[in-house]
C-alpha cells in the first residue's frame, strides 16, 4: 500500500513545484510590456479578441500586433456572435472578428457594437463599413461553383445558383452544413432576392442533390480536387487554396448569375467590429486604426487567399479575379444583418441540418 | 382602567406564553438537532463549510433544472415532439449496445486471464487495463485517422485492385452508430475487465469443486458457478460503462453521432440555452434512473463467499483452445492499445519533426497544468471536511451533504458547465470567463474522486483518536486538521492525483466554460483534430496519456 502512495506524493509535490515555478514566471511576463518603451504606440495590458473566422488566419494577425505593441492579446476563437448577446450585461470581449458581416450589422444593430471615427478607415469603400463604423470589413469573397476539370467542362458546368436545383446534378456536388456562417449568409441573400419560399425550396433541393453534406469548405476543396465530386459550392479563395495545393490541384470557378437580367455573385466580407463597453476600449481602438494601416490589412488577409477590399492593395493570390470585374447582387451587404436572425431557422425548416449529424 | 388593564394581562401572558413557547421551541429543535447527530454534533465551523461544499456541488445542477421548467410550453412540446425521441433512440441503443459488448469482453478478459493458463497471465493482467489512459475522444481521433473516409485503410483499399474488384468502393464509414459503437466499447471495457478479475480471484474453490464432482462441465461451471458469483461485478461494470456512455461527449461528437450530451453542447452552441436546458433535464432522470436500478439491484442480490473454508481459485488448462484465447487477448490488445498509440506516435514524430514542439504547445501544456492542479488541490481542500463529517458525525444531514457532493460526478460535464455559465454571467460576473471557474467546474466533476480515496484512508484512523484530542478541547474543525490530516494524508494525495488527471483529460466543460487565450491540451486536440491537423493534435494527446499513467496502479489496486 505504501510504495504508491509515496510515488504519487514525489509526483505531486513535483507537480507544485512545476506549477508555482510556473506561476512566478508568468507574472514576470505579464510586467515585460511597460518597460518595452521603444514602441511607436506604447500600449499596455491586454485586448481580448473573440473570433469566428479561421484560426489559422487570425493567430498570425494577433501575434504581429502584439510583437509590434506589447498588448498581451487573449483570443478565444469559434465564437457564436451569440454569446457577445449573452454577455451584454457582463462585457468580456474587445473586439469581434467575423467571416460574415450579416452577423457584425446583426450586432451592431442589437446595440452590442460601438462606432468610432477610426483613422484609416477612409481606406475601406463605404458599402462595407457600418454607418458609425462600428464595424469595418477589410477582405471580400464571392460565392461560387470550384469544379474540377478532370470530371467537368467549364461549358458543362452549373452556371446559375437556381440550377443546383435540377435533380440532373443529384449526387455531383458537396455543400457544407447548414450552420457553416457562409451558407447562411448565401441563403440570406437569395432570401432577399428571392423571397422566403422560393429560398426555402432550393435549400431544400440542394440538401436532396448534395453528394455529400461536409463540415466545412476545406473539406469540398479536397473532395473537389481529389475527384471525389464534380463541383462543390464554396466561397472563392478555396478555389485559390486548391490551386496552390502541390497535387489535386486541376480546378476552376465560376463566378454564378453573371449573364443578362440575372442578380450578379453573392459577396460576404470578413471584418473586425468594437465592443461596446468592453474592458480595454483604448486598445480595442488602437488595434482598430493598427489593423487599418496597409500592410496590416493585407495581414487580415493573410493565408485566406480572400481579396482585400482596399482597392489599392494587390491582392495575395495574384491571378484572383477582381470584385470590380465582376456582376455583383445589387444588396448592399448591411443588410444581411436584417436576416441573421431567423435565416437559420429557414435552413433548418428548409431540412438542412446545422450541425453535421 | 379595568378594560385597560384586562387588555394589560392576557397581554403579559401572552408575551410570557410566547416566551416560553419560543423556549420550548429552542429547546426542542436543540434535541431535535441532537438527534439528527446522535447526540454528538459536529462543531458549527464543519458543519457550515460542509454545507457550502455541498450548495457548491448541486447548484449548478439544480440551476439547469430549474432553468429547463421555465423553457416554456411551446419549446417543450417542439422538443417532445421532433428531437427527444430521435435522441431517446440514439442514446439508448448506443448505451445498450456498448455495454452489452463491453461487459461480454471485458468478462471473457479477465475468465481467461485470471483462470486460464494463458501464457504471461501476469502481464496480460496489466496490459488488458491500459486503455484507461486512453480518453475515448483521442482514440476516436485516432480511429479517424485510421479508418475515416481519407484514412489509411481507404489508401490501402484503393490501392488493391482485387478489393475493389471484389467488394466495391472503401464500405467502412466510421461516422456512423458502429463507429462509435466500436471506439467506445474498445475504451470501456478495462472498467468490467478490472471488477471481473477482481472478484474471479475472489472466488472460492470449493463451490467448484462441488460442481465437478456433481459431473458438470467447465462450461456448465462457468454458467452454473462462477457467472452468478460475477453478478454483482457485473452489475457495477454496466452501472460505470452505461453512465459513462449517457455522459461521454469528445467520442461521440468526434464521430459525428448524436446522443443528448452532443445534442446539448451543439444547442448551447447555436445559444438556445432554454431547449439546452430541457434535453439536461432529460439527461439527468436518465442517469438517474440508471442509479436508481444500480442502487436497487444491490440491495436486492446478496451473494456471500464463506471465508473460513477459502481456497484460491485453480488454473484451468486452455488446451486446443489455447491458440483462439492467445488470438482473443491479443486482438483486443492491437486494437485498443497498439493501434491508438502507434498512430499517435507516428504523428508526434511528424508533428515534432514540424516543430509543433512550440511555444504555444508549452503555453498550453502550462495552462492544463494550471487549471488541473488548482483544482485538484481545491478537491483536496475540500473533500476533507465532507469525509470527515460523513465518518465521525453520521446523520440524514452529513449523508446528505455527502450524496449532493456527488451530484456533478454522476452527471455529464456538459450540464455541469452549462450551470455554470448561467451562474457566473448573470450572478458572479467577477469569476466569469477566468481560469478558477473552470477549475471549480472539475471541483463540482471530480471532488468524489478525492472523496473516495480520502475516505478510505479515513477508515483505517481509529476515532479514538479524534475523542483524545477533542478530550484535550480542541474543536472539531481544529482535530481534523491537526490530527486527522497527517494520517490520511497519503490517501488524500492520491485523490488530488486522480483530480488531476481527470481534469486533465477533462473536455466538454473545458471547451464550453476555457476563458479567452486559455486554450488547454484537451481543448487543442479537440480543435485540431476536427480540423484534420493530426500532428498538432498527436503530441498533445500522447502527452495526456503519460500523465494519465501516474495514478494507474493506484486505480488497478481498489479494484
Amino acid at each position: 500500500m505504501k510504495k504508491p502512495f509515496k510515488l504519487m506524493l514525489s509526483v505531486i509535490t513535483s507537480l507544485l513545484l512545476v506549477f508555482s515555478a510556473a506561476c512566478g514566471s508568468s507574472n514576470e511576463q505579464t510586467s515585460q510590456p511597460e518597460r518595452d518603451t521603444e514602441n511607436e504606440q506604447k500600449l499596455t495590458g491586454k485586448l481580448v479578441v473573440y473570433s469566428s473566422r479561421n484560426e489559422n488566419f487570425v493567430d498570425p494577425l494577433l501575434n504581429k500586433f502584439k510583437e509590434e505593441t506589447g498588448v498581451e492579446v487573449l483570443a478565444l476563437h469559434g465564437v457564436e456572435p451569440l454569446q457577445l448577446i449573452e454577455e451584454a450585461g457582463n462585457v468580456q470581449a474587445d473586439i469581434f472578428i467575423s467571416n460574415d458581416v450579416g452577423a457584425l450589422e446583426y450586432l451592431r444593430m442589437k446595440g452590442i457594437l460601438e462606432g468610432f471615427d477610426a483613422k484609416g478607415a477612409e481606406t475601406i469603400d463605404a458599402q462595407f463599413r457600418a454607418e458609425d463604423n462600428a464595424w469595418i470589413a477589410l477582405s471580400v469573397r464571392a460565392r461560387g461553383f470550384i469544379y474540377n476539370k478532370d470530371l467537368i467542362s467549364e461549358e458543362e458546368m452549373p452556371k446559375t445558383m437556381e440550377e443546383l436545383m435540377d435533380p440532373k446534378w443529384a449526387g455531383q456536388f458537396a455543400i457544407t452544413r447548414g450552420g457553416n456562417g457562409s451558407m447562411i449568409a448565401n441563403v440570406s441573400a437569395l432570401r432577399r432576392e428571392w423571397g422566403d419560399e422560393k429560398t426555402s425550396q432550393w435549400v431544400t433541393a440542394i440538401k436532396n442533390n448534395a453528394g455529400a453534406i461536409m463540415q466545412g469548405h476545406g473539406d469540398i476543396r479536397r473532395a473537389v480536387g481529389a475527384g471525389e465530386f464534380k463541383f462543390g459550392l464554396v466561397n472563392n479563395y478555396y478555389y485559390h487554396q486548391q490551386l496552390e495545393e502541390p497535387t489535386d490541384n486541376n480546378v476552376g470557378f465560376i463566378y454564378p448569375d453573371q449573364g443578362e437580367g440575372e442578380m450578379g455573385v453573392i459577396l460576404n466580407a470578413a471584418g473586425v467590429g468594437l465592443v461596446k463597453g468592453g474592458p480595454n476600449s483604448a486598445n480595442a481602438k488602437a488595434f482598430i486604426e493598427w489593423l487599418l494601416k496597409e500592410e496590416n490589412q493585407l495581414a487580415f488577409v493573410g493565408e485566406s487567399l480572400e481579396l482585400p477590399i482596399n482597392p489599392k492593395l494587390d491582392p495575395p493570390y495574384k491571378h484572383a479575379t477582381k470584385i470590380s470585374d465582376l456582376k455583383v447582387q445589387s444588396m448592399p451587404l448591411k443588410e444581411l444583418g436584417q436576416y441573421f436572425e431567423d435565416t437559420k431557422a429557414l435552413i433548418e425548416k428548409a431540412g438542412l441540418d446545422l450541425e453535421l449529424k | 382602567m379595568m378594560n385597560n388593564k384586562n387588555n394589560h394581562v392576557p397581554q403579559q401572558q401572552d408575551v410570557q406564553v410566547r416566551e416560553r413557547m419560543s423556549l420550548t421551541f429552542r429547546r426542542l429543535s436543540q434535541k431535535k438537532w441532537m438527534d439528527i447527530w446522535h447526540g454528538n454534533p459536529p462543531g458549527i465551523i464543519l458543519f457550515v463549510f460542509g454545507l457550502i461544499v455541498a450548495l457548491i456541488m448541486s447548484i449548478p445542477i439544480v440551476y439547469v433544472i430549474w432553468r429547463s421548467l421555465f423553457a416554456g410550453a411551446d419549446r417543450w412540446a417542439r422538443l417532445l415532439d421532433e428531437r427527444i425521441p430521435q435522441l431517446l433512440w440514439n442514446t439508448l441503443s448506443l448505451t445498450v449496445a456498448v455495454t452489452a459488448c463491453a461487459l461480454a469482453i471485458g468478462v471473457s478478459l479477465a475468465w481467461i486471464v485470471v483462470r486460464t493458463d494463458l501464457p504471461g497471465r501476469k502481464v496480460w493482467q496489466w496490459l488488458l487495463a491500459l486503455p484507461l489512459v486512453i480518453p475515448p475522444y483521442v482514440g476516436a481521433v485516432t480511429y479517424i485517422i485510421v479508418f475515416g473516409p481519407t484514412g489509411w485503410a481507404r489508401d490501402v483499399w484503393r490501392d488493391t485492385p482485387w478489393l475493389v474488384r471484389t467488394f466495391g468502393e472503401y464500405p467502412l464509414n466510421i461516422y456512423s452508430f458502429w463507429g462509435v459503437f466500436f471506439v467506445l466499447t474498445m475504451f470501456t471495457y478495462p472498467y468490467v475487465f478490472l471488477i471481473a478479475s477482481a472478484s474471479l480471484r475472489k472466488m472460492n474453490r470449493n463451490f467448484e469443486e462441488i460442481a465437478r464432482s456433481q459431473g458438470l462441465s467447465t462450461w456448465q461451471i462457468f454458467w452454473k458457478v462462477n457467472l452468478p458469483f460475477l453478478r454483482p461485478a457485473i452489475g457495477a461494470g454496466a452501472i460505470l460503462i452505461s453512465l459513462y456512455v449517457l455522459s461521454d461527449f469528445g467520442a461521440i461528437a468526434m464521430l459525428r453521432y448524436v446522443t443528448f450530451t452532443a445534442a446539448i453542447y451543439f444547442q448551447r452552441a447555436s445559444f438556445d440555452t432554454a431547449s439546452a436546458s430541457i434535453l439536461s433535464l432529460v439527461l439527468i432522470v436518465l442517469t438517474v434512473l440508471i442509479l436508481w436500478v444500480e442502487s436497487w439491484t444491490r440491495r436486492k442480490n446478496k451473494y456471500y463467499q464463506t471465508s473460513n473454508s477459502f481456497k484460491e481459485p485453480d488454473i484451468l488448462s486452455l488446451g486446443k483452445w489455447k491458440p483462439v484465447a492467445i488470438f482473443f487477448v491479443f486482438v483486443i490488445f492491437s486494437l485498443a492499445i497498439v493501434l491508438p498509440i502507434a498512430v499517435l506516435t507516428y504523428w508526434s514524430i511528424i508533428g515534432i519533426r514540424m516543430g509543433a514542439l512550440n511555444e504555444r504547445f508549452f503555453i498550453f501544456a502550462f495552462n492544463s497544468l494550471k487549471v488541473s492542479g488548482f483544482a485538484s488541490l481545491l478537491c483536496m481542500v475540500l473533500a476533507l471536511p465532507v469525509i470527515y463529517l460523513k465518518s465521525r458525525y453520521p446523520s440524514v444531514i452529513s449523508s446528505a451533504i455527502d450524496k449532493l457532493s456527488y451530484a456533478g460526478y454522476a452527471l455529464p460535464g456538459v450540464i455541469v458547465a452549462l450551470g455554470f455559465i448561467f451562474i457566473f454571467n448573470n450572478h458572479i460576473p467577477m469569476l466569469y470567463n477566468t481560469f478558477y471557474m473552470l477549475a471549480l467546474a472539475f471541483v463540482v466533476r471530480f471532488l468524489p474522486q478525492a472523496m473516495q480515496a480520502g475516505e478510505a484512508s479515513l477508515s483505517l484512523v481509529s476515532p479514538r483518536m479524534d475523542e483524545a484530542a477533542r478530550s484535550l478541547g480542541y474543536p472539531p474543525w481544529k482535530v481534523m486538521f491537526t490530527v486527522i490530516l497527517p494520517n490520511i494524508l497519503p490517501g488524500i494525495l492520491a485523490g488530488g492525483a486522480l483530480v488531476f488527471v481527470s481534469s486533465i483529460k477533462e473536455l466538454p466543460a473545458t471547451l464550453m466554460l476555457r476563458p479567452p487565450g486559455f486554450d488547454t491540451l484537451a481543448v487543442r486536440i479537440w480543435v485540431d483534430a476536427s480540423e484534420a491537423l493530426y500532428h498538432l493534435a498527436a503530441p498533445a494527446a500522447l502527452l495526456i496519456i503519460f500523465i494519465s499513467i501516474i495514478p494507474l496502479r493506484y486505480m488497478l489496486r481498489k479494484y
